[in-house]
């Protein structure tokens, strides 16, 4: 327990910073480790945070997150354009201005051609971003249903201005962060336009891939032709080589980070090391936020959380303190009462669902569970005695707290039972609504840090396809009031950024109201590196950053 | 000759037939197993669901589907994972071969020098406190379960006790080729091997002890005492002989199928890239090619290993030989 508590001392945002280093640091080979591979080398169509963290120092698009720490992190910068543009036409058009003298690392020059065919891209090569992130670029839906003879007519280049110019069909807030997604890299313009599968395509950031085997690693060089155009865009990298390879188990990376054999670990640290790391390894163990958050999504659609009172009931009566320690404990996570995590803005910042508060009158936080109240929810329902099942992953954390809920779904009058499925099908079979999943736990994180990544995606009408496993409105949730906002936050330029903010938070609001899900927890990421690792640098939306750690 | 080979081959065709068959109708029978959303991608659009499932095929009915999936395997052999896109699986398959195998040569190395030793040991010095000791151990061995060991071994040798004299020689986790370092090979395959063969020599010592004591009542042990035949002469020579059919029926089978993959524990432990591993990975990961591949893989070397014992049958007991021939 001492070990614990070490570790609590450990709070978000203590981690030592250094000051960047200069010349002395550069060099040395930057070793990391993770259980398995994260699949394709394709920037445009990998979705996974192990390899999009990675990319984040090959690939540039237009324009970046800014590489610093904290929430300095989460801006936009331009990145090969040279500026950010301002929308026009009601924010239905951008123009971009080319950096000139970018080149790739086979050492051919980025030009605006490049930047429209990586736009065709997307879509010829069908990126899973496609649709929800590019589909109101002007062509986007005939690129999206005849990806070979993808023109794209919203993306005009200007070779003799260096200009690319976006035309939108409708405004959209966020399509500079959506230009910022790795999705939206800038690749040589004859890359092909299939799946690049094992060969990287040449990079325009500090570092390239070199050699690929997914099932030993991935080892990456410096790019011979990348200079520092912004610093705060794409910075240099410290280290020569990066070599992150595969087959670790996520205990034997933590020993051998312990041994100085390897200086980061890709996957989550096992619980049962926590309290080693926080008494042993005190200085080589940071806990940052991360933009993830634990909820417990309802079928509104099937009983019995077709009615809105069973859905308050269990928002109610689950126990976020409980499922706070089953994840780790108050170092590392804490009770939410948001589907937004604290650490974004555009957020509702009171609690409805605890003990003493109600949507009318919330608590400042959450306290309690409030098993009385949704016992007589559940018998107002006419929905007590009902049979449900809890679907989570089989992990163990997953599992534990699927088991609380389940305890809690039976202490409130349901005859409840828990079904755990291999975590590699879990989230598909959730999302199918042929599936009649009644209620599931579920950890989502955001892709950049968006309120819309969790009321949009998550709640949004546009994202529930019905019988289909790529529905991530799982719930299958359409309110027009709420939709209307969610559209209005999507696409009023005009809008202040505390407007805005203003306009996710009535969301946020909204959606406690009508209970599609309901949030249990929101979690920080536990970072263990070895002992030679200097200059940690965190941020929201890659996590460690590669190239600015140094290794010597 | 030939008509036994064709008879092999004709059974191995049928094995293997029916493993992919029932492999290929447990995935798709297994509910949200379809892999196009996992293929596409987090909150792909219908447009790009529909675009992977033409892709990929899975559009088409199964039986096309599973056709295809065997002509890419068997024939064309350019099968690719479904979650690294584009890594053919038969040429992974082909790459962590020889890490399963060093592993399990030594391994079998281990386990029939100490089987040997511990089972003929106790099979003289049956009943006392040597062999009670040896048994005792046998059975400690072979009811450890080797993940619990290897994750022990590691906790010590890496973890623990690393830094000590003692274990300080002991290598990072992982392989290393032979062609890189033989040292290295031999060092990074020690433990791992140790670990993999507790197991078996504490069963194939008391098979063998079971066996060498049934065998000391034959008539040939008792002709060859009285022909004047030392103790050494009767327990290893006519001992064992007489013994040692169960025995290397028993190594044949274990050894094949821990070639074809059986080693998965100790190699996910050790983090060790061969055929174990890889189906693990395959598994979790519910990449059905790499599933496949590795099954038949593993289905060839069982049917392959089931024959070759029977040849070594014929050779060690020239009756069963003869009693083929006279068929």
């Amino acid at each position: 327990m001492p070990a614990l508590l070490m570790l609590a001392l450990l709070m978000p945002g203590l981690a030592a910073a250094e000051p960047p280093g200069v010349g002395d640091h550069r060099g040395g080979t930057l070793h990391l480790s993770a259980v398995g591979s994260g699949g394709t080398l394709d920037p445009q169509v990998n979705y996974t945070s192990e390899y999009i963290n990675l990319f984040a120092t090959m690939y540039d698009g237009l324009t970046g997150f800014r590489k610093a720490r904290g929430l300095a992190g989460d801006g936009i910068v331009a990145d090969l354009a040279e500026a950010l543009p301002e929308p026009q036409d009601g924010g239905r058009t951008y123009v971009f201005r080319l950096r000139d003298g970018i080149r790739f690392s086979d050492g051919r020059p980025v030009t605006v051609e490049d930047v429209a065919a990586s736009m065709r891209r997307i879509f010829r090569v069908g990126s899973p971003t496609a649709g929800s992130f590019y589909g109101a670029i002007m062509g986007a839906k005939a690129c999206l249903e005849h990806g070979a003879e993808c023109r794209l007519e919203g993306v005009v280049a200007d070779p003799s201005n260096r200009t690319v110019t976006f035309h939108l069909t409708e405004p959209d807030s966020e399509f500079l962060m959506k230009l910022a997604f790795t999705h939206a890299s800038i690749l040589p313009a004859d890359t092909p336009d299939h799946d690049l599968g094992n060969d990287p395509a040449p990079a325009t950031g500090p570092y390239r891939i070199v050699r690929y085997d997914p099932q030993g690693g991935i080892f990456a060089e410096r790019n011979p032709y990348f200079h520092v155009w912004s610093q705060e865009a794409q910075p240099d990298g410290y280290v020569d080589r990066i070599e992150y390879r595969f087959g670790l188990t996520d205990e034997a990376a933590v020993t051998a980070i312990a041994n100085g054999q390897v200086d980061f670990l890709y996957d989550p640290v096992p619980l049962d090391r926590l309290g080693e790391l926080g008494s042993r390894y005190t200085a080589q163990t940071h806990i940052e936020p991360h933009l993830t958050v634990y909820f417990a999504p309802m079928n509104v659609h099937i009983p019995p959380f077709d009615n809105l009172k069973a859905r308050q009931a269990v928002a109610y009566a689950i126990n976020r303190h409980a499922m706070t320690i089953l994840y780790g404990g108050p170092a590392i996570a804490g009770p939410l009462c948001s589907m937004v995590p604290p650490e974004l803005p555009g957020r509702m910042t009171t609690c409805p669902y605890t003990r003493g508060a109600s949507l009318e009158n919330p608590a400042p936080e959450w306290k309690a569970p409030d098993l009385e109240k949704a016992r007589a929810l559940v018998r107002e329902s006419g929905t007590a005695g009902q049979k449900v099942t809890v679907v989570v992953a089989n992990r163990s954390v997953d599992k534990a707290m699927g088991n609380e809920l389940r305890d809690t779904l039976r202490a409130i009058g349901y005859e409840a039972a828990l079904r755990p499925l291999q975590p590699a099908l879990m989230f598909s079979y959730i999302q199918n609504s042929a599936n009649n999943v009644q209620i599931s736990i579920k950890d989502w994180s955001s892709d950049f840090p968006s309120p819309s990544n969790f009321l949009d995606d998550l709640f949004g009408c546009e994202n529930f396809h019905p019988g289909s496993s790529s529905s991530i409105n799982i719930p299958g949730f359409c309110d027009a009031p709420t939709q209307a906002l969610i559209d209005r936050a999507k696409t009023d330029v005009t809008l202040t950024d505390a407007a805005r903010n203003d306009l996710w938070a009535q969301v946020d609001h909204c959606i406690a109201g009508l209970v599609p899900a309901t949030p249990v927890i929101h979690k920080y990421d536990v970072v263990f590196v070895s002992k030679r690792l200097g200059n940690f640098f965190y941020t929201h939306n890659f996590g460690l950053f590669f190239s600015q750690v140094w290794v010597q | 000759m030939l008509r036994m080979l064709a008879a092999r081959l004709g059974q191995m065709v049928f094995v293997l037939f029916g493993i992919s068959v029932l492999v290929f109708g447990v995935f798709f029978a297994t509910p949200g197993a379809d892999p196009t959303a996992r293929i596409a991608g987090r909150g792909a659009s219908p447009e790009v669901m529909a675009r992977v499932r033409s892709a990929y095929g899975f559009d088409r009915p199964l039986p096309v589907q599973y056709a295809r999936m065997m002509e890419k395997l068997f024939v064309s052999r350019d099968l690719t994972s479904f979650v690294d896109h584009g890594a053919p699986v038969v040429p992974e398959v082909m790459a962590a071969a020889p890490v399963t195998l060093s592993l399990v040569l030594w391994a079998s190395l281990f386990w029939v020098v100490f089987s040997l030793a511990i089972g003929i040991v106790s099979a003289v010095l049956r009943d006392s406190w040597v062999d009670r000791f040896f048994m005792g151990i046998g059975l400690l061995g072979l009811s450890m379960p080797v993940f619990w060991l290897g994750e022990v071994v590691n906790l010590v040798t890496q973890s623990r006790f690393h830094d000590t004299w003692l274990f300080s020689w002991v290598p990072p986790l992982g392989y290393v080729p032979f062609s890189e370092s033989p040292l290295g090979w031999a060092r990074a395959l020690l433990l791992p091997a140790l670990t993999l063969s507790v197991a078996f020599i504490g069963l194939y010592a008391r098979v063998l002890r079971a066996e060498l004591l049934a065998a000391m009542g034959e008539d040939a042990i008792r002709t060859a005492r009285a022909k004047g035949a030392g103790p050494a002469r009767v327990w290893l020579w006519h001992g064992l002989r007489l013994s040692w059919l169960s025995y290397v029926s028993l190594f044949g089978m274990d050894f094949a199928q821990l070639v074809g993959g059986g080693a998965l524990l100790t190699e996910v432990v050790f983090a060790l890239p061969g055929v174990g591993r890889l189906t693990y990975q395959g598994l979790n990961t519910l990449d059905l090619p790499l599933i496949m591949a590795t099954v038949m893989y593993a289905a060839v070397f069982v049917v392959l290993a089931n024959a070759v014992i029977d040849g070594v049958y014929a050779l060690l007991d020239p009756r069963i030989a003869e009693g083929r021939h006279g068929r």
